[in-house]
This record gives structure tokens, C-alpha cells and sequence, in this order.
């Protein structure tokens, strides 16, 4: 009877927990999944050196591949603000000008963010090569605001 | 012999539930076939994002299965019927399964196209704590013994699980996340016919699919507790006329 | 129990037939091979080759649909002249497939399409991984249904009532 009725608590306390996590330590307005280009200017220099995520639209023209060592620099912005990003390693298959991407590393004195690991964040909308290249546009979310939320 | 101790819908089923099961295998075939070999492949994931057409019907699909488990748990609580509890059960333990080959298959898309296996954004937790909280459903219905006490504590925790699936839905909309927005939403549809088709096909598959196996699992709850509550008087029967000889 | 299996059966030999005309097609049309082949083995006819943009190498107008740059494999590094339409993924450290021919006397790739990396591995485990455990579920909860069917029948549960 007894440990039944600890199985029984226990089943409980995984829903329970499971809706509290969520609830309370993951969308807490205390923790976000990433920072914007603008508050990460905004930062105090308390965040300096600490390790972050960035997410952004990756600026058109800005991508510049090194060519001492495997990497890259490139600009992020939210529309409003503009960041520097020094990124070593291969960047991702769908890393691109022009498209969404989170940047995990951190924030330097220098004021430019130094990355390890890119992902590509990419949108909501799919067609084939033909209908883009005749300019086809469907409607799909206004990325600069899904970085608002 | 009389089969009219089986109960009447569990018969319906019975008679009724290939149409079903026959009309998810041909979509799903047809959504197959469209969807590897007749479908032009994404303008920036390229042929990776054949992938949508397995990973969000099985995502909507695990949606589904909870919201039937919550539709069923309610209407248990209403009307006490057994057999409205053995659907519960079924579809808790479809929605377990369905929620972890979304997530799976999620993974396997993530990599190629994030570049990460996994990360902890809000769609993403959400999704594992749907997993998580028909796992706590399921575990706690193997141990309460008396299974009217267990239809009943199962139905309130299901329907307190529910909340995750706004949360769930809405993750995309509301918060910062890595995953990207609803393509299919009040904005208006964001993929193109050519890979619209082969989606709704498997969607549409999935679903049938998921009514056909909740159909079937729920004949199987069924069986077997009628089989042990016969077999539990038989036994007592057997013992009575042992002890009157 | 036979027409279940014969169920399950006529399935199974639609979905092998479709998984052999996937891997056809893949093998025709997708399959690429890496620079240090090409080198190793000059093709004749069209080709797609696998590798890496190497940084510092891309030059030419993207707008006019003209570029040549370096693809490197693992062992040898080729260089590819495109023409074509504007190409959409083209970038220095990229992965990506040219679509050509393998020009040996000037030593030279003409690239006349330049394709995403098709990942096909990702996509048939993701198949594999999202419908076989269904699938399996499902066969072994009919099998039970229809045992159990059996067994009320067979038994005599009922008569005595």
C-alpha cells in the first residue's frame, strides 16, 4: 500500500512539476531563449564575458569569411540595432544574409559578440526554387517583430 | 456461445474500423509517394525539408490524441462510463507516442537545418512537458487499484494537463524561440501548393491513422478487462461449486 | 487471422516499393560524389560534386549569375567556373553540390547549377524513425484485438450465464 501510494505522488508531481517548470522557470519574464541586438547594447557590464544567446536578422553584405583561420564576421540586427559578430568554425547549411540566426557566445569589452555556435532560425514559409526566383512572397510573421515577443 | 456480452460500440467498432485504417494507409501512401518522389524540394531548406511532411503531422496529430484524452476524461467524469475510460487510456497512450516520434523526428530535423539536436526554447519545453505529463497519466493509473478511483484521479490530472496544449500551440506566437511560427495561421498559409499537397495528405493520413489505432486500442483495453472481470467470476464460480461438492 | 495477415502484407510490399523508388531516384538524381574523386577518375557527362566553398576564394557578379570559386573535399580541392541563374545559396565556408561537367583539359569545373546539400540521410531516418514504431504498435494492438476476439469466442465464458 505504501509504495503505491508514493507511486501515485510521484505521478503527480511529474505533471505537476512539468506545469510548474513551465509556469515558473521558463517563461518567467526573467529568463528569455535569446537577447536582442539592442539590448545586448544595452547591456550593463555585468553581462560582459558571460555566455548568451543573440538573435537576429543576419545583414545583407556584411557576411566577410576570414581567410587566416576558419571563420567569419558578420552583422546582426533587430531593425533597430546593429551588432558586430565574430564567429569561428563552419557556420550552418542555412546561414545566410539576409535571414534569422541565434548566436550563442558573449559579449566583449571591445563591444563586438564572439560566437562558437550559430543556428539558423529560419521562417515559417516554403516553396520551391522557381516560385522565389519569379518573386513569389507568401505571407509569413514580420521576423524583426518575432524578435519583439 | 454469445457475443452480445461484448458491448454494443466495441461491435460498431468492430464492423466499421477498417474504413478508417484503409483510408490512412492510402493517404498516407499517396502522401508518401508526393511527398519523396513528386514534390519539388524547399527554395532554402532544399530536399531537408521533405522532413515537414512526417515531423508536423505527427506533431498536430500528438495535439489531437491529448485534446480527445481531455474531450474523453470530461465526458468520464459526466457519465461514468467504463468504456469512455478505456478511450482515455488509449488515447494517453497514443498522445505518449505520437509526442515522442514528433520530438524525435523534430531532432532529426533540427540538426540539419538549426544546426542543433535540441535546445530549450518554448516550443520545444512545452512539447516535452506534454510528454512528460502523459507519462505522469500513464504511470499513475498502474498504481491505483480500484479502477473506478483510477478512471477518476486519471481524468482530473488530464484535465489539468491540458493547459500546456495553448501553450504548446501559442509558444511560437508569444515568446522568443528558435522554432519558427505556425505556417498554417490567421496570417494566411505560407507553403506554396506543391508542398502544401503532400503535407495535407499525410496530415489528413495521420489522423485517420490515429482514429483507426484509437479504435483499436480502445477494443483492447476493453477485451482484456472483460476478459479478467469473466474470468475473475468464473474462477469464484469454479471455487463455489468446488465448496458445495 | 489469415485475411490480418494478408493485411498487413499487401502494406508492407506498397511501402518497399516506394522505399525502392526513393533510393532509385536518390541514386539517379541526388547522389554526389567529392572533388578528390573527380581528379581520381575524370567523369564524362553531367556530374554532382560535394564540398566546401573554401574562404577567400568566391569572386565574380552573383547578380549576373556568373562565379568561380574553390570547392574543397577532404582530400583535394577543385575549381569551379558557374553560369547559370543568380545562384540563391552561394557563400564562402558553405557546403553544396555543383551540377556540371568536369572540364580536363583546362582542369576547370563548369558548374551550370548549384544545389543545397541533400542531407538525404536526415530524411530517411526521419521517416524511418517517425512511421516504422507506429506501424509496429499498431500490428501488434491488432494481433491482440483479434486473439482476444479468439479467445471470447472460443472460450465459454459466455454460455453458461
Amino acid at each position: 500500500m505504501g509504495r503505491k501510494k508514493i507511486g501515485i505522488l510521484v505521478s503527480v508531481l511529474i505533471v505537476g512539476g512539468a506545469l510548474g517548470y513551465l509556469a515558473l522557470g521558463n517563461f518567467g519574464e526573467n529568463l528569455v531563449y535569446f537577447f536582442t541586438p539592442t539590448e545586448v547594447k544595452a547591456f550593463s557590464s555585468d553581462y560582459y564575458q558571460k555566455k548568451v544567446r543573440v538573435g537576429g536578422m543576419v545583414v545583407k553584405d556584411s557576411v566577410h569569411a576570414l581567410t587566416e583561420k576558419t571563420g567569419l564576421t558578420f552583422e546582426l540586427t533587430d531593425g533597430e540595432s546593429t551588432i558586430p559578430v565574430a564567429f569561428e568554425g563552419i557556420p550552418p547549411d542555412l546561414f545566410k544574409e539576409g535571414q534569422g540566426a541565434v548566436v550563442e557566445g558573449y559579449w566583449t569589452h571591445g563591444h563586438q559578440f564572439q560566437s562558437h555556435m550559430i543556428m539558423a532560425k529560419h521562417s515559417e514559409d516554403y516553396m520551391p526554387m522557381e516560385l522565389k526566383r519569379a518573386g513569389v512572397e507568401l505571407p509569413k510573421k514580420d521576423f524583426m517583430k518575432s524578435l519583439q515577443q | 456461445m454469445n457475443k452480445t456480452m461484448i458491448n454494443r460500440v466495441i461491435r460498431k467498432i468492430q464492423r466499421y474500423k477498417g474504413w478508417f485504417g484503409g483510408a490512412a494507409a492510402l493517404c498516407m501512401m499517396a502522401g508518401l509517394y508526393v511527398g519523396l518522389l513528386a514534390s519539388p524540394p524547399d527554395y532554402y531548406q532544399g530536399e531537408v525539408a521533405r522532413i515537414m511532411y512526417v515531423h508536423v503531422p505527427l506533431a498536430h496529430t500528438s495535439l489531437l490524441a491529448y485534446t480527445v484524452l481531455f474531450g474523453g476524461s470530461i465526458w468520464y467524469l459526466w457519465k461514468r462510463d467504463p468504456l469512455v475510460d478505456n478511450m482515455c487510456h488509449a488515447a494517453a497512450g497514443l498522445t505518449a507516442l505520437f509526442t515522442l516520434l514528433a520530438l524525435l523526428t523534430g531532432m532529426i530535423w533540427g540538426k540539419p537545418t538549426w544546426n542543433a539536436w535540441w535546445t530549450w526554447d518554448a516550443r520545444l519545453t512545452s512539447f516535452i512537458v506534454l510528454l512528460l505529463i502523459t507519462i505522469g497519466y500513464l504511470m499513475l493509473r498502474t498504481f491505483i487499484d480500484d479502477p473506478e478511483r483510477e478512471a477518476r484521479y486519471a481524468a482530473v490530472l488530464a484535465i489539468v494537463g491540458f493547459v500546456d496544449l495553448p501553450i504548446v500551440h501559442f509558444s511560437v506566437e508569444w515568446w522568443r524561440t528558435l522554432h519558427q511560427p505556425q505556417s498554417i495561421s490567421m496570417r494566411g498559409v505560407s507553403i506554396s501548393s506543391g508542398l502544401l499537397i503532400p503535407l495535407m495528405l499525410m496530415s489528413v493520413g495521420m489522423s485517420l491513422l490515429f482514429s483507426y489505432m484509437l479504435m483499436v486500442r480502445t477494443q483492447m483495453l476493453y477485451l482484456v478487462n472483460l476478459l479478467d472481470a469473466k474470468k475473475g467470476r468464473l474462477l469464484s464460480q469454479f471455487h463455489l461449486s468446488k465448496a458445495e461438492s | 487471422m489469415t485475411a490480418f495477415y494478408l493485411r498487413w502484407g499487401v502494406v508492407l510490399v506498397i511501402a518497399m516499393i516506394i522505399v525502392g523508388m526513393t533510393v532509385r531516384d536518390y541514386e539517379q538524381h541526388l547522389a554526389s560524389v567529392s572533388p578528390a574523386q573527380i581528379l581520381d577518375d575524370p567523369p564524362h557527362g553531367d556530374v554532382r560534386v560535394q564540398g566546401l566553398v573554401k574562404a577567400g576564394t568566391l569572386q565574380g557578379n552573383l547578380e549576373e549569375g556568373f562565379a568561380t570559386f574553390a570547392l574543397g573535399g577532404d582530400q583535394a580541392t577543385l575549381s569551379v567556373e558557374y553560369k547559370g541563374l543568380p545562384p540563391e545559396n552561394l557563400r564562402e565556408l558553405k557546403l553544396l553540390i555543383v551540377v556540371g561537367q568536369w572540364d580536363p583539359a583546362s582542369q576547370v569545373f563548369r558548374a551550370r547549377e548549384l544545389a543545397l546539400l541533400t542531407h538525404y540521410g536526415f530524411v530517411v531516418s526521419a521517416y524511418l524513425v517517425g512511421l516504422l514504431p507506429l506501424l509496429l504498435v499498431l500490428f501488434f494492438m491488432g494481433r491482440k484485438v483479434s486473439l482476444l476476439f479468439e479467445e471470447i469466442k472460443q472460450s465459454k465464458l459466455y454460455q453458461s450465464e
